[in-house]
């Protein structure tokens, strides 16, 4: 059986990711670190689908949790496999650099980078082994171009990206692809104090996108009709950079 | 688990799972040479020895590691360790 592990996957465009993996027909693993009410419901409308859905609450930036729940969960079930990897967990604690505490420097680069890093590392290691996989890093406009005041997070986001192209090289000769999805504004909870109106005027399509076509842009990198793209940064954003 | 059944056990995965020869396989030959390792195959061989002795492997592990002789010595040495553990 093939699952998915989608990090951050309980809202927003994690939430959107699991749907539409699942109309896909592959089974999903939602991680998912503080909000159970939101967990749970996204559990529920996966199942809704026919695939098995499974919650894992845990904080990506701890690599004990991360494999407390992750490793075990392969050596528990060596039958299932985790074919498709989506690291979407990330975080924004905005501020302009003078007024960044270390402390929103390090929680932003430890939920982005470091877990990355946690969560990445022993899943590559078994599709290696099974010669097949998809992973797909959601990054950020704020990552490609550098927006002021996210100097935290363009850095986080930006190290992603450098990461995506070289374990995509890494791991090319084994199938395996890797491949970032970079979406400029979408409608989520994590952009709900950024004022649509204000901002539409910004993006050449005068619009905030929705989850839903970050999801889909998701869904081609994880199906068959992307099997030689890998290493590459697609980007989201109604046009707003290029 | 002596040294005879370490060597059965890894001289078993290595010719089901890297197609090489049992006649090529000496103690003193190249395990690298003889398997035709790229780095990737590394990954593979880490997660077959972890799967048949059940002990973590580091990368850094391989670095003192040239013969099979050496190989099996490391393995040996693992299992030891994670017995008395």
């Amino acid at each position: 059986m093939e699952y998915a592990l989608v990090t951050g996957g309980s809202r927003g465009i994690g939430k959107a990711i699991c749907l539409r993996l699942a109309d896909m027909g592959y089974n999903i693993i939602v991680n998912y670190m503080s909000n159970d009410d939101e967990a749970l419901k996204t559990e529920a409308l996966i199942k809704q689908k026919g695939v098995d859905a499974i919650l894992m609450k845990f904080d990506v930036s701890k690599l004990e949790e991360v494999d407390a729940h992750v490793e075990k969960w392969m050596n528990d079930n060596p039958e299932k496999t985790i074919s498709v990897l989506v690291n979407n967990a990330g975080i924004r604690k905005d501020n302009l650099m003078v007024f960044i505490s270390p402390e929103d420097w390090h929680r932003v680069m430890d939920i982005t980078v470091d877990g990355f890093y946690n969560v990445t590392r022993n899943i590559v290691k078994s599709m290696v082994r099974k010669r097949k996989g998809r992973i797909v890093n959601i990054v950020s406009l704020s990552g490609l171009k550098g927006m002021p005041g996210q100097t935290n997070y363009s850095a986080s986001k930006g190290a992603i990206i450098a990461a995506t192209k070289a374990l995509a090289q890494e791991v090319g000769k084994r199938g395996i692809t890797v491949n970032a999805v970079a979406p400029g504004f979408i409608k989520t909870d994590m952009t709900q104090d950024i004022n649509e109106e204000d901002y539409k005027n910004m993006v050449p399509m005068n619009r905030f996108g929705e989850p839903e076509e970050v999801a889909g842009v998701v869904a081609f990198l994880v199906g068959k009709d992307s099997s030689y793209v890998t290493g590459q940064v697609i980007s989201v954003n109604g046009g707003l950079y290029s | 688990m002596v040294q005879e059944e370490i060597i059965k056990t890894v001289n078993g995965f290595l010719v089901q799972e890297f197609e090489v020869e049992e006649s090529k396989i000496s103690s003193e030959a190249n395990l690298r040479e003889t398997l035709d390792l790229d780095s990737l195959d590394y990954v593979d061989l880490v997660v077959v020895i972890e799967s048949n002795f059940g002990f973590k492997v580091k990368g850094e592990d391989f670095l003192e590691i040239h013969t099979f002789q050496d190989f099996y010595n490391y393995c040996q040495t693992k299992v030891q360790e994670k017995a008395t553990a």
